[in-house]
């Protein structure tokens, strides 16, 4: 599932642990975790990435759906976390802890060239200018 | 193509078609699109989806393509069996609303398996 343009690079594999999150908060059906993925870095303009997505993770156990009636339309089917995919989602959690914790650290040692909260990308100093 | 191919490509484009039209994504995706949504190529999809067209799950909407009734019924059941064994009950958890009450085949096959583990 592709990432705005403007958005930082993520992990990958991002969108497994998020759609484990989106569920983990609530049920939801496909269009709307489309949005509700929005505030985690996804443009929102891939629904095929998404379907693949559940249905992987569906798949592994970690989701479950089901068919939910609809008076106005048809039926649409409704996402949850199973037992296991809580369980990954603590794993995934952890490990993004570990992986932040890696990156402060590279942060912290760059941050003594430039002040990256300024600087724009094309701004980063070469070899030649340290 | 092979019949199995087609077959496995089959409910492949149905289920896929039929959640694109729940979730409001579209009901006549053309060829393009439904290739993206599945990410396959384009060419490779196109053959399967005439042959749908002809067999009756598919139609026609300009160039672009959409679910006959029978096509919306095949993708809804087969999307829910994906699944379904992942989410069934195991041997020995028979209840009222056990699967195996869905057919007179099932419920036998159950039963026989309870018969078989109990010695």
């Amino acid at each position: 599932m592709r990432t705005e343009d403007t958005a930082p690079a993520l992990p990958k594999s991002f969108l497994r642990p998020c759609l484990l999150l989106l569920l983990r908060e609530q049920p939801a059906h496909g269009y709307e975790l489309l949005e509700r993925l929005r505030p985690l870095g996804f443009a929102g303009d891939d629904p095929g990435g998404l379907y693949r997505a559940l249905r992987a993770l569906e798949s592994d156990g970690l989701v479950h759906s089901a068919w939910e009636p609809s008076r106005s339309g048809p039926d649409r089917r409704i996402y949850e976390l199973t037992r296991a995919g809580m369980e990954e989602l603590h794993r995934r959690s952890k490990s993004l802890v570990r992986a932040r914790s890696t990156l402060d650290v590279f942060l912290s040692r760059y941050g003594e060239f430039v002040a990256l909260d300024d600087a724009p990308v094309a701004a980063a100093p070469s070899r030649a200018n340290r | 193509m092979s019949e199995l191919d087609a077959l496995r490509v089959r409910e492949e484009v149905l289920q896929a078609m039929y959640w694109m039209r729940s979730e409001g994504l579209g009901e006549t995706p053309s060829a393009a699109e439904l290739a993206r949504f599945l990410a396959v190529p384009a060419g490779t999809l196109l053959p399967y989806l005439e042959r749908f067209v002809e067999e009756g799950y598919l139609e026609h909407v300009g160039d672009d393509f959409g679910l006959t009734p029978l096509g919306i019924e095949s993708g809804k059941r087969t999307f829910a069996e994906e699944f379904a064994d992942l989410t069934r009950p195991g041997h020995g958890e028979c209840d009222a609303d056990c699967w195996c009450h869905d057919s007179p085949e099932e419920a036998a096959r159950c039963l026989e398996e309870r018969v078989q583990h109990a010695h």
